[in-house]
């Protein structure tokens, strides 16, 4: 079956959307397990994501370590700073407002950028993984190696979150914990400690989207803007649900490709960046809690 | 009667005290450079390290026939309105006769001052931005006089880029132009487009790229779609992310495709963040590389960066020369000024205009009158990324740029 | 033992709710606690269980000891590690989007022993209901299967002291019968309970030893059968005990004075 060239176009559209997207995704996860554990929405995620991926280059770039030694160590280091983070920063607040939480996240933000820039200066880094080629071609469609091992990792890694939480015994427990800490605490679970561990997994997430964000191109303090598509993919998602957070990834991923492929040539520059907050908007008026957000389980 | 005679006393103690200095009271002499230090084309804080460097040294060496040059040096962030507001600040708070020269580094900013610069304040300005549209045929001195670029335009690189092309392509190639959407980035569209369709180019795509991109891909599949194989790159240098970007993006997706880009894109920055991928590049520039040590100029520039200990900050000695060019040059002609009794803003500009000048070397010796306004040389490179090797315990991408043309000026010598 | 001797607790610094509570529940036996509503109760098992904290609820005053050891100011989760004293909330405390059997897991997380699985069995053979459940949803259990959870749920914290929060809240009479011949049996089999319960009757009928609170003081204990038959207890708080008719005046409660003693 030969395919005419607007199905190739669209089909290599689709493609690299649904690629990108399940990196969005993994974002979108990010932020969803903080917020369902701590009702906060972490607006520092674009930071997570630059601190987290500087972190892994500094085990593969700067020691050189092999891959895969570099990316778990890498992910340690990520995790064991946002846990940092949440102590120094956030269980100060336990048991305040939710609200309060979410405007701190915006002063760590700003620290975080700040420092950042402190450390590792203001210019980029170049961030070439060179992982085994991977690149799909078929006719003309080309989905190059660097996408591919994005959508891959990032799909594997949420596997593994899902994998964590619901068939681990401390994944029952963030999932009790996230549901009420009163009860959680009145069983003998630290809710404390489960709250640690959800900031430090949320990190390591974004820690792995973000080191596939900088292989795209380069590393540096800026990188973190990509962060903030994380919040189109949450609230068209929904969200406190772990798979609207995938769908919605895909989804926003899916609206940015086709927009930029097929809009933008008609003259509007950099609409893709802005279409998915149009598409929120669509989704808010229908379902105003996302797409799959707040199935509440009502007694009758 | 003894309070009164107290206060004149005073008084002319201190009238006596100022006497002996009021001798070297001299009229103070100031210029005001501006930079893009920061901001949306990366951090490029070599330039003013350059300029402070050798004014620096200039002063050290008795300034401008014996007499310190007073400088301000800003970053205006490469924001037009940031350039604009300083240089209305110092017009305003400095003196006619005592702010003489000055500076600024983007095309944007040019616009805006035309009136103030060139009618109200009759000062000369000196710019990094080499634009079509301002220094070239629709412009010049006759529109701008108190504009003077440092370099060939935008419109006459594209021009000797399309030029390779064609040979490069044997006529056959087909073009894409990737470009910021700035008034940089647009400047030299439709000359390019003009030369294109003289020589019998065909400009397949001609893509914005916002420098809020977090991706080129719809950029470079459409450029994919379009069958383009020669890709201009304008409007960016090459320190920020979203080069880094475009390039690996256009590497991975435009196999066969060479990559083109104009004077800020062709340094080692381009290496430093975009590793391989600029493997294969060729650009050009209006300035010798800051790795040719051949050069005088650039062997001069390395001299002070060791004297005043830049060496480890420096990542492109290109914008670490550029500023201290922009030194050199200010103490010149305020010299050729000043020996020729004219310390003011007039004297500056007829020194300017009539200045013939080797800039120390930069263009291989020869030397160039600025009576165009512009030092209309250019060269092309092309790049080649060798592995990477450590250096200073970090893997960075090694490469060089060699000159694949000779010094091309761009008045006289492009067709 | 666990003892309670004039505790005072306070809300957001300024509500007092404990006035000064001095209780003992002897171990191994069954210790009642019975009061209106707003009497403090709740509170005084927050404030046992260090359960206070979450609600922005400080001890001010006294001190809560199990055997020689004082828990005052004691994390909840240590609370359950070190002295094996759970606190089943009011209200049914099971997490509704978890699975029974997921609930069940997530209180045991705090144990790291292999005998939660063994556990889990015990759990489901007190309460057989439970099993044929395990894999649904906790929040589409009806209210009396919801409480055998929390129960069960306790019960995997390996307690010696249980503390029980208003447990018949809501339940059918034959379902509260149930649940009280289950905590008799936990009871006998060596747990020490301590009962708070708006259903005086039942609960001083399984009780060795009953306390009336009233505005955050103790004002009547004794053995739960001398409660049962206690004239203003039967009045306030079993519902019976009317010798005969009043008048409406008479019946004014607020005129009569209580007289406890």
């Amino acid at each position: 079956m030969r395919l005419n060239e607007e199905m190739t176009d669209l089909i290599q559209t689709l493609g690299a959307g649904l690629l990108i997207g399940c990196v969005y995704g993994l974002l979108g996860l990010g932020i969803v397990i903080i917020f369902r554990a701590s009702e906060a929405f972490n607006f520092a995620i674009g930071e997570f994501l630059v601190v987290g991926s500087f972190l892994f280059y500094i085990f593969f770039f700067d020691l050189h370590l092999p891959f895969l030694l570099a990316l778990p160590l890498g992910l340690l280091a990520a995790g064991a700073m946002g846990a940092i983070i949440e102590r120094l920063s956030i269980k100060p607040l336990l048991g305040r407002s939710a609200l309060s939480m979410t405007i701190i996240t915006l002063g760590l933000a700003s620290v975080l950028r700040s420092s950042v820039q402190l450390i590792f200066g203001a210019h980029s880094y170049s961030f070439s993984l060179e992982l085994p080629d991977t690149s799909l071609e078929f006719g003309s469609l080309l989905f190059p190696s660097e996408r591919v091992w994005a959508g891959l990792l990032s799909v594997v890694t949420f596997g593994f979150i899902l994998f964590f939480l619901f068939r681990t015994r401390w994944g029952v427990a963030i999932r009790a914990t996230s549901e009420s800490q009163a009860k959680a605490m009145a069983f003998g679970i630290d809710a404390r400690f489960i709250l640690l561990m959800v900031w430090a997994l949320s990190s390591m997430c974004i820690a792995v989207a973000g080191v596939m964000i900088s292989n795209f191109g380069a590393l540096s303090f800026l990188t973190g803007i990509a962060g903030l598509r994380a919040i189109p993919v949450v609230l068209i998602g929904g969200m406190d649900s772990i798979g609207g957070a995938l769908i919605g990834g895909l989804i926003v991923g899916l609206c940015e490709a086709l927009v930029g492929s097929y809009i933008e040539p008609l003259g509007l520059v950099g609409f893709k960046d802005v279409a998915p907050y149009l598409l929120l908007l669509i989704v808010l008026f229908i379902r105003p809690y996302g797409l799959f957000g707040t199935v509440r389980i009502e007694r009758v | 009667m003894k309070g009164r005679l107290f206060i004149i006393g005073i008084m002319l103690l201190g009238i006596v005290l100022i006497l002996p200095s009021a001798a070297s009271f001299a009229k103070p002499i100031k210029v005001l450079a501006q930079f893009p230090m920061s901001g949306p084309v990366g951090s490029l804080p070599e330039f003013g390290w350059g300029f402070i460097d050798g004014m620096n040294y200039i002063n050290a060496k008795g300034g401008v026939n014996g007499q310190a040059i007073t400088y301000f040096v800003e970053d205006m962030r490469y924001s037009p309105t940031v350039e604009v507001a300083n240089f209305t600040r110092y017009a305003a708070a400095e003196k006619r006769d005592e702010f003489i020269l000055a500076s600024g580094y983007i095309t944007g900013g040019l616009k805006p001052l035309i009136d103030k610069v060139n009618k109200e304040e009759r000062i000369p300005w000196l710019d990094g931005s080499y634009s079509t549209e301002v220094f070239g045929p629709g412009g010049g001195p006759s529109k701008y006089p108190y504009y003077y670029s440092l370099g060939a335009t935008y419109g006459d690189q594209m021009r000797v880029l399309l030029n390779w092309i064609k040979e490069d392509s044997k006529g056959k190639g087909k073009v894409a132009i990737v470009y910021s959407p700035t008034e940089w980035g647009r400047d030299p569209l439709e000359v390019t487009r003009a030369h294109a369709k003289k020589i019998g180019l065909q400009i397949v795509a001609e893509e914005e790229y916002a420098y809020t991109a977090t991706d080129a891909t719809s950029q470079v599949t459409n450029i994919r779609k379009a069958k383009g194989d020669y890709v201009i790159y304008h409007g960016y240098s090459a320190a920020p992310t979203h080069t880094a970007i475009f390039m690996k993006t256009a590497r991975q997706y435009l196999k066969k495709a060479t990559l083109l880009g104009t004077h800020y894109t062709t340094g080692p920055y381009m290496i430093l963040t975009c590793g391989k991928a600029a493997d294969g590049m060729v650009g050009v520039s209006c300035r010798p590389q800051g790795d040719d040590l051949t050069n005088p100029m650039v062997k001069m520039s390395h001299e002070f960066a060791d004297k005043y200990k830049r060496k480890d900050g420096i990542k492109d000695m290109f914008l670490y020369m550029e500023g201290l060019t922009y030194a050199l040059m200010f103490h010149e002609v305020l010299t050729r000024a000043d020996t020729a009794k004219e310390l003011t803003r007039e004297g500056v500009k007829k020194a300017l205009d009539n200045l013939v000048w080797d800039y120390h070397g930069v263009f291989g010796g020869r030397g160039f009158s600025y009576k165009s306004h512009t030092i209309p040389m250019v060269r092309t490179y092309r790049c080649k990324v060798e592995k990477e090797v450590e250096q200073a315990g970090k893997k960075v991408a090694v490469g060089t740029w060699t000159p694949i043309s000779p010094w091309i000026n761009t008045d006289i010598e492009l067709k | 033992m666990l003892s309670v001797e004039n505790l005072r607790v306070v809300y957001h610094d300024v509500i007092s709710i404990l006035n000064g509570v001095s209780l003992k529940a002897a171990t191994g036996e069954i210790s009642v606690i019975i009061g209106a509503n707003g009497a403090g109760k709740t509170t005084l098992l927050r404030a046992i269980s260090g359960m206070l904290d979450l609600y922005e609820g400080d001890i001010i005053e006294g001190d809560i000891t199990v055997g020689n050891s004082s828990i005052r100011g004691l994390d909840s989760t240590d609370i359950i590690k070190r002295y094996g004293l759970t606190y089943v909330m009011e209200d049914r405390p099971v997490f509704w989007y978890l699975t029974i059997e997921e609930n069940l897991a997530a209180a045991a997380y705090s144990r790291w022993d292999g005998a939660v699985k063994a556990d889990m069995e015990k759990v489901f053979r007190y309460f057989p209901v439970l099993r044929n459940l395990r894999n649904q949803k906790a929040g589409y259990t009806s209210g009396g299967e919801q409480q055998m959870l929390a129960i069960g749920m306790s019960l995997m914290t390996r307690p010696k002291i249980l503390l029980f929060d208003e447990p018949s809240l809501g339940l059918a009479p034959l379902v509260t019968e149930e649940l009280f011949r289950i905590i008799q049996q936990l009871n006998r089999e060596g747990l020490t309970v301590v009962l708070v319960e708006q259903n005086a009757h039942a609960a001083l009928s399984i009780g060795h030893h009953g306390y009336v609170l009233e505005n955050g003081r103790v004002v009547l204990d004794g053995p739960a059968v001398a409660l049962l038959d206690n004239e203003d207890v039967r009045e306030f708080y079993l519902g019976t005990g009317a010798k005969e008719r009043r008048s409406y005046q008479d019946a004014k409660r607020y005129k009569r004075r209580k007289r406890w003693l």
